[in-house]
């Protein structure tokens, strides 16, 4: 009877054994959404968009609140200061103060660039729920990194077919992630870096987007993380709609 | 001596000559008027299409058609329009500025085409002013000014004096926005560009857009719209390189409407070549009756010492006196209802709304008359029947003269 329970425990090892490592994917992708984003996070960065004819400097606060709760204010350059932008409820809104409006971003306006970026309205809402969307599976690692190999789920409305994430052991945090479309195309490339102390934890100061499509060599968008604070109280207010306009000023 | 021969036969077979005759006529007729309303159609609706908005001739930054973008731009709009004044053959040129934006009304938020034009002169190069059916044209000094398709303006469920507003970036890809007001409202017929486009006055957006010195189109008027392609090369060759611009003229701009049109007469020639086989299938017979009801008049006229050249050539004088008393007057029928269908379009201005709703952009559809092509397609028919009648002819004339006589 005791040989029966032993040799059943060891099958029901055995038998767990594969799910366990498709588990681990996941947890090492739900740890890294975790350091990223936090339960609550205050950023403050400038993110710079260059092409063939220069380049231009934005800078704005971010709140974001979980996975799926984000208000940013744009606070540089004088003229697009006070756009808002709020992110609830897997949709988009925003608010122009020249026109004084508060615009539900449509549907068919997702894919579009985002403040002139390289980051689209789509990665906004979505970039920071890719546990949520996709699949994950380990395809590689070495001795620094783990390569995880992300496919989307049947149901999920998302752009990209397959994602390739390489995470730091040290850190368990993005060192690159590869974006492909559904036809396994490279499109652009996100690169981690300055991994500095911030808000309390280690934390990537540079994020830098590099288009990969033929004839878009010359552009790309670079984040530069200037302050940021995490976990700390965010007042629920702050995800409203209400403060689209009134955070504004 | 032929002539006469030939000539007394035919009057002697009077009812194989008068079918083939009229067949001939009705087919060239047919022939000659339908390859001319194919042609005068495809025309006018290429036409519509090209003059309704993208023009004659376009220059943009290279690769801008295919991919467009802000790495693309006319990036020297001022070097480009001293190249373009300097050329007799340049009538006109007007810049354009297309970029994406939100358009915002109190009710609803949609994506559109919104275009910067130079209104006085983009008045001259597409039918944009034609088009309007409410409120005004654009005025080289409106401020926040809109024009408007019907189909966008209905979906954003504003007239003419509602507010908008737009949302949408510069040629420096930062943030532009402001309100807009409708000015008139537009319809050109072709609904995917009634739904999705909106224009305002380049002087009032050039600030807000950061366009300065750029366009991503700049639209060519040649003094002679059939010398484009022509023009288009010149442009090709006198433009400095470093501007880094491609010139595309209409065939190249609209090659899938052009291709569409050109399938479209393939495939009415094919349609009509069946009936043509029809036709001359009966030609054959009749020829290949005619003929073996005087296998023995032949069969005679050889054992008299006529050579077998000599009844070859006189049989196919009769064809060809037959086949041109039917082919010259069918095509003088053909070209004269061409000729008239040119003058008094076919019109449909009774449907023109759900014309519209079909995305078609013509009211009316003309025939074309050219002389060539009338000539042309005498000329086939011409060659069409006297093959039909070649091969009686062949075997009669190949038999032997006893054999003939012998035959009943």
């Amino acid at each position: 009877m005791q040989l029966l329970l032993r040799y059943s425990l060891i099958g029901l090892i055995l038998f767990s054994a594969t799910p366990l490592v498709a588990a681990d994917a996941e947890s090492l992708l739900q740890e890294m959404e975790d350091r990223l984003y936090g339960d609550t996070a205050i950023i403050k960065l400038a993110m710079v968009v260059g092409n063939r004819r220069g380049e231009r400097r934005m800078e704005m606060e971010s709140y974001s609140s979980g996975r799926d709760r984000n208000f940013i204010k744009i606070t540089y350059p004088a003229k697009d200061r006070g756009i808002t932008f709020l992110k609830i409820d897997n949709g988009l809104w925003q608010y122009v103060p020249r026109i004084e409006k508060i615009i539900k971003i449509p549907a068919a306006m997702m894919l579009q660039s985002w403040m002139g970026s390289d980051f689209s309205n789509d990665d906004l809402v979505r970039e920071s729920l890719l546990s949520r969307d996709y699949h994950s599976s380990i395809s590689a690692e070495d001795d620094e990194t783990w390569t995880l190999e992300l496919t989307a789920r049947a149901e999920a409305p998302v752009v990209w077919g397959r994602l390739l994430v390489v995470l730091s052991r040290e850190h368990l945090l993005p060192l690159r992630v590869d974006y492909y479309d559904e036809e396994n195309q490279l499109i652009r490339t996100l690169e981690y870096s300055r991994y500095s102390e911030m808000g309390g934890r280690i934390y990537p100061a540079r994020w830098f987007m590099q288009p990969r499509e033929a004839g878009q060599e010359e552009r790309w968008t670079r984040i530069d993380v200037m302050e940021a604070a995490f976990d700390l109280d965010i007042p629920e207010e702050t995800f409203s709609k209400r403060a689209l306009k009134r955070l504004s000023r | 001596m032929f002539l006469d021969l030939a000539w007394k036969n035919i009057c002697s077979q009077r009812r194989r000559s008068l079918v083939t005759v009229l067949l001939l006529l009705f087919a060239t007729a047919i022939l000659v008027f339908s390859g001319a309303f194919m042609e005068g159609s495809h025309r006018q609706m290429i036409r519509s299409a090209v003059e309704i908005y993208p023009s004659y001739l376009q220059i943009t930054g290279n690769g801008y058609r295919d991919e467009p973008g802000v790495d693309r731009l006319v990036f020297d709009l001022a070097a480009l329009n001293n190249v373009l004044n300097a050329q007799s053959e340049v009538a006109l040129a007007t810049s354009r500025y297309e970029s994406f934006a939100l358009l915002v009304s109190d009710h609803q938020a949609l994506g559109a085409l919104l275009a910067a034009v130079e209104p006085d002169k983009e008045a001259q190069v597409s039918r944009l002013k034609q088009s309007l059916i409410r409120g005004e044209y654009l005025s080289n000094n409106d401020q926040n000014q809109v024009y408007l398709g019907r189909e966008l303006a209905q979906r954003l469920k504003v007239d003419v004096g509602s507010n908008l507003a737009f949302v949408g970036s510069g040629a420096d890809s930062s943030f532009a926005a402001d309100r807009l007001h409708v000015k008139g409202i537009f319809q050109t017929g072709l609904f995917d560009f009634d739904n999705s486009s909106a224009f305002v006055n380049r002087t009032y957006i050039e600030p807000l857009m950061a366009l300065d010195n750029t366009a991503s189109h700049v639209i060519v008027l040649p003094h002679n719209p059939d010398q484009v392609q022509d023009l288009a090369r010149l442009l090709s060759q006198r433009l400095p390189p470093e501007l880094g611009l491609e010139v595309r003229s209409w065939q190249e701009t609209m090659s899938g409407l052009v291709e569409a049109m050109t399938v479209d007469s393939i495939f009415g020639y094919l349609t009509l070549s069946v009936l043509f086989l029809v036709i001359l299938f009966v030609i054959t017979i009749y020829t290949l009756l005619a003929i073996m009801a005087r296998t023995r008049e032949i069969g005679i006229l050889r054992a008299i010492g006529s050579s077998q050249r000599q009844i070859f050539t006189l049989l196919l004088l009769e064809g060809l006196i037959l086949t041109l008393a039917g082919v010259i007057p069918g095509g003088m029928l053909g070209g004269a209802f061409a000729w008239y269908f040119q003058e008094n379009p076919f019109s449909f201005s009774a449907w023109e709304e759900q014309f519209k709703q079909y995305n078609l952009a013509v009211s009316t559809l003309p025939a074309l008359f050219s002389l060539t092509q009338i000539l042309r397609d005498m000329i086939i028919m011409t060659l069409a029947a006297l093959m039909a009648m070649l091969v009686p002819l062949l075997r009669v004339t190949r038999l032997r003269p006893t054999e003939a006589m012998r035959h009943v």
